[in-house]
């Protein structure tokens, strides 16, 4: 029985759940109700933005939301920050299937083309662009190109971030490996590298250098690509249907990585990303592989550190894994021509802010600021910025992307090699099977 | 879902709607309420059918085909190709592992520390209130709530749990961020939050079991636990049968914990099925799949209450 | 149901006594060791709470002391995110959602619990496994038709994407049902003898009686719909209009590590819930204890 009588919901009980109600509905105001009752749809004069941004990144974004504000007083900017990874873009693609996405939104450009595929993207027109002083030549060529989708335009590259080595200049100093003006001296070819990481190692005492390996698939995709990209090798063609992999390419870089790490122990094999971070923050590593985003943790940190370009390890045309944000314009139904003013207006505020956004680490795309004076006194960002010509993308395809189902495939492959868990020839297999497996499922858009 | 079962039984008035009205009432009653009670039903029906039933069979059709979220339309016949690639899928085997693994380390601490606690409680004769709000208040807090202050106490290094086990000279374990540790780090939490919906239900089991037979075995010479072991423990089994499955159950559409608080990481070893329905339906856009996904997943949940419903039966008939 | 041995023999009153008075003693001091345990675990089980209001009444730049005490303690965080708004929004989508599944469950599974509990009718039977069944569906099973169907004709982003899916909950039926069944029919016979149509037999003589089984319901989905994630999740993308769950889950703040904010909002989000508890507690646990009602 669920109770006597006496206890029932009495009309006392009810008028205090009554009041409560009251008092949290007349707290809440009544506009967010409204919308909610009838889809009332954006106010004029609001631009909704959405982005993923945490840390450091999080921090400088909300600076330049802030100047944008500023400047545009009469537009009520609503920036919205969602958590970052697979449940930022579910979420954005759900709001768009369900008429009420964003004005504008951040993506990254490997995760935009599978977005753009969905039609869940506005085509950006070139006059329009143009209109807003956007056009393609202002804009790093390498990362406008990655953002066209069957040639046409949807995405506003406002960055490159790729893949960096960290060096720590005190113990590159006293291993004898800076040149005369205090930077790294060029390491060219697999030999200076093992032998950089050698005398590093041996001041350390511990590592020569690390990187993310444990539940961390996309750090060792970042570098399993930067080196098979020099060797001018593959992962997948036409749009992700087809598995192209080159083995013996595959092998030779496989077997150089369990080289400098289950063979010479110059980077530990089982270590987590922060854990990567620490050891390098905290001087048991001379060198780190990682996203120039890092930047703010060092720095934050006070390791005496500066920042270069990926060697080229086997000697090809230079190559760096890489990726891009961007700026969408998600497909909503009531747009017209002030709204896609309004928001194109914004999203050049925020190429026009680019020195705030490069502080951050990213080499910046907008072509104007990339070119200044003031980018190239901006150390050590701008000692990477080479980097942004030789990006190479995630290959396309509808499971492929920063932090998608591709890079886990990939790097934990290249992740278990490294931590000596399994053979390169083993690793190869693995990894055919679980591509092919994904590349000849139909794509779902 | 929810399920129900009346734990204590009711003193029903058992009229059988077949028993043959009599005169003065048939004149009142017409044979048949044909009209009037399709007119009670049809609320209830009409949502019913448009958003369980409907949904039901649309997303069993659905499963058939490759349908995707983002165009419209059932898209290409696809016939059991879905349903061959889930359960060919490493992906979706490991997916149900972690959830049976979620339901084995929940389901024993969540019965067996229910039961310790409501025999404790029983026996403490002032401070019930107090033990109810303990056990009880985190249950009806939102998951979100109780992700973030897990997360927080899970934080390395600053988190009182890290901190805690740093004060006892132990090494600090990576509560969340260790992929063999993080679902015994959300099956802690799922404890904590959902404790209390059990030990309420004892609570009640133990209220039921009359006083007399505890001072009859009192006058036998009986002591504490020889009374639990000879009465209570016997008496509780109808409310134990009645936990277990309804705990089961709850276990196995487990999700939110794990959205908010690793969101399926690290590296996957958290992901729950309910969680591969989501990201294979919403992140990839394969409606289709995941329609079939979520059948087997209806099967798997349906498997199990029906185990359950036909292993208690025999040890129990009166059940 | 395993059954009770006893020893038969007959004691004599003296062995009675005696036992009955050692029993006695050693309840009672059974019975404090219980106590003193169960008392030692409810504060353990405190302890969490406890942290996150402590750590939410310090400034963010302290959180990362490792006590207990609070050496400034500020409202701070609490205004900063009173300030911003969110947590505002979302309490009156939680509560205006929540509210509306709660009486349109209790209407709805009523009015049909009443009509299978007292009407006779061909198919009555069917229509009571029918609804059944549904007990057996986990509403999680069908996101993914119920996002298509509900994109299909507009309705996502609008709190009744939440509200109207939730409504019709088959367990509801099944407890008023069961209620409705222990009530003597001889009442609503009467009245309906008196010339009462079933409405007002319904309104007036049972739905009164009923009303433990209504607040058992009523509290219940109210909670439920309060707390639900996955489904409201998948239906609100505008943060504006998002229910507290969904918003602790998907917004972040934008300034980094601050803990003292974060669990500001976790104090913030449960805050109502914990008071609809407080002023419930009976009702909520007689509710689980007669129904099992379990989401």
């Amino acid at each position: 029985m669920i109770g006597p009588p006496r206890n029932a919901l009495t009309r006392r009980d009810v008028l205090r759940a009554t009041l409560l109600g009251a008092l949290a509905a007349t707290g809440a105001g009544c506009s967010a109700v409204g919308a909610g009752l009838l889809d009332t749809g954006p106010a004029p004069g609001t631009l909704a933005y959405w982005n993923l941004f945490g840390g450091g990144d999080g921090v400088r974004m909300q600076q330049m939301e802030d100047s944008y504000r500023a400047a545009n007083q009469a537009i009520d900017l609503q920036a919205v920050t969602l958590a970052w990874g697979n449940p930022y873009y579910t979420k954005l693609a759900l709001a768009t299937v369900g008429d009420r996405p964003p004005d504008v939104a951040v993506s990254h450009l490997t995760r935009m083309k599978t977005l753009a595929a969905g039609n869940l993207l506005q085509e950006l027109e070139p006059e329009d662009l143009a209109r807003h002083g956007m056009t393609a030549g202002n804009f790093n060529r390498r990362a406008w190109e990655a953002g066209l989708v069957d040639g046409k335009a949807y995405a506003i590259p406002i960055d490159t971030h790729p893949f960096v080595l960290f060096y720590n200049t005190e113990i590159c100093a006293e291993a004898g490996l800076l040149d005369a003006t205090g930077k790294l001296s060029p390491i060219k070819g697999a030999d200076q590298f093992v032998d950089a990481l050698t005398k590093a190692k041996q001041v350390t005492g511990r590592y020569g250098a690390t990187h993310g390996i444990n539940s961390d698939t996309a750090s060792p995709w970042r570098l399993f690509q930067t080196l098979y990209a020099q060797l001018g090798g593959e992962v997948l063609a036409d749009e992700g249907t087809r598995v192209v992999l080159d083995d013996d390419k595959t092998k030779q870089v496989l077997d150089f990585l369990r080289l400098l790490t289950v063979e010479k122990g110059l980077m530990p094999g089982s270590v987590d990303y922060q854990g990567a971070i620490a050891l390098f923050a905290t001087g048991a590593a001379g060198f780190h592989l990682n996203g120039e985003w890092e930047i703010s943790t060092f720095q934050a940190a006070k390791t005496p550190f500066s920042m270069t370009l990926v060697p080229n390890i086997f000697g090809g045309d230079y190559a760096v894994q890489a990726d891009s944000h961007c700026l969408v314009l998600p497909v909503r139904p009531d747009q017209d021509r002030a709204r896609l003013d309004l928001a194109l207006g914004f999203v050049r505020s925020m190429l026009d802010q680019s020195r705030t956004w490069a502080e951050g680490g990213h080499v910046p795309a907008w072509q104007p600021f990339a070119r200044s004076e003031a980018y190239r006194q901006l150390t050590p960002q701008s000692e990477y910025a080479a980097a942004a010509d030789a990006a190479v993308y995630d290959p396309p395809g509808w499971y492929s992307g920063s932090g998608s189902n591709f890079e886990n495939v990939m790097g934990g492959a290249v992740g278990a090699v490294e931590a000596g868990g399994m053979s390169a020839t083993a690793a190869i297999a693995q990894i055919r099977s679980k591509l092919s497996h994904l590349a000849s499922t139909a794509p779902p858009a | 879902m929810a399920s129900v079962e009346t734990t204590i039984p009711e003193p029903t008035r058992v009229t059988s709607p077949e028993r043959p009205p009599t005169r003065a009432k048939r004149e009142a009653q017409p044979r048949g309420h044909g009209r009037p009670a399709l007119l009670f039903l049809a609320p209830f029906l009409a949502l019913y059918l448009l958003f369980i039933v409907g949904p039901a069979l649309y997303g069993l059709v659905m499963s058939f085909f490759d349908t995707s979220m983002v165009t419209s339309g059932f898209g290409q016949f696809a016939g059991l190709d879905n349903y061959a690639e889930a359960l060919t899928s490493s992906d979706f085997w490991a997916a149900l592992w972690h959830t049976i693994w979620f339901t084995i380390l929940t389901t024993p601490p969540l019965i067996v520390l229910a039961l310790v606690f409501a025999l404790l409680a029983e026996r403490a004769s002032r401070a019930r209130w107090f033990f109810r709000l303990a056990f009880f208040l985190p249950y009806i807090l939102p998951s979100a709530v109780v992700a973030l202050i897990w997360v927080w106490m899970y934080t390395p290094a600053l988190g009182l749990l890290s901190r805690t086990m740093t004060a006892l000279g132990l090494a600090e374990p990576n509560w969340l961020g260790d992929p063999d540790l993080a679902m015994v780090s959300l099956a802690i939490t799922t404890v904590w939050w959902t404790l209390g919906f059990n030990f309420v239900l004892y609570l009640a089991g133990l209220q039921d079991i009359p006083r007399d037979l505890y001072e009859a075995s009192a006058i036998d010479g009986a002591g504490p636990w020889q009374q639990i072991r000879m009465i209570t423990l016997p008496l509780l089994a109808r409310t134990t049968s009645l936990v277990v499955v309804l705990q089961i159950i709850a276990s196995m559409k487990v999700f939110d914990q794990m959205y908010i608080m690793t969101q399926g990481g690290p590296n996957f070893a958290t992901r729950s099925l309910l969680q591969y329905v989501f990201d294979v339906g919403f992140t990839d856009f394969r409606t289709g799949y995941a329609a079939a996904a979520s059948t087997l997943f209806f099967v798997v949940v349906l498997a199990v209450s029906t185990g359950w419903l036909v292993m208690t039966r025999r040890q129990e008939p009166e059940l | 149901m395993a059954t009770l041995t006893f020893e038969t023999r007959a004691l004599t009153t003296a062995e009675a006594r005696r036992n009955v008075a050692s029993a006695d003693r050693r309840t009672r001091i059974f019975n404090r060791c219980c106590t003193g345990v169960l008392v030692a675990f409810a504060l353990l089980w405190l302890v969490p709470l406890a942290w996150a209001v402590d750590t939410a009444l310090k400034p963010n730049g302290e959180t990362t002391n490792p006590t207990w005490a609070i050496e400034n303690p500020t409202l701070a965080s609490f205004r900063t995110l009173l300030a911003e708004g969110d947590i505002l929004n979302w309490y009156a989508a939680s509560f205006f959602t929540s509210s509306l599944v709660a009486v349109g469950t209790v209407v709805t599974a009523s009015l049909a619990a009443y009509a299978l509990s007292r009407m006779r009718f061909r198919h009555r039977l069917l229509a009571f496994w029918f609804i059944l069944i549904g007990i057996m569906i986990p509403n999680q099973v069908l996101i993914v038709p119920r996002f298509r169907e509900l994109a299909s004709v507009n309705l996502l982003n609008t709190y009744w994407a939440v509200i109207v899916p939730q409504i019709p909950l088959a367990i509801a039926v099944f407890v008023f049902k069961q209620f409705f069944d222990g009530i003597p029919k001889d009442l609503d016979e009467a009245a309906r003898i008196d010339g009462a149509g079933f409405f007002r037999t319904y309104r007036q003589i049972v739905l009164p009686l009923a009303r433990p089984a209504v607040s058992a319901v009523a509290i219940f989905s109210f909670v439920w719909t309060w707390n639900d994630l996955l489904w409201p999740l998948l239906a609100l993308s505008n943060p504006n209009i998002m229910t507290i769950p969904v918003g602790l889950a998907t917004v972040q703040g934008t300034y980094g590590i601050r803990y003292a904010d974060t669990m500001a909002s976790a104090i913030l989000g449960a805050l109502p819930l914990v008071l609809v508890f407080l002023l419930f507690q009976r009702r909520i646990v007689e509710g689980i204890a007669g129904t099992g009602l379990k989401g």
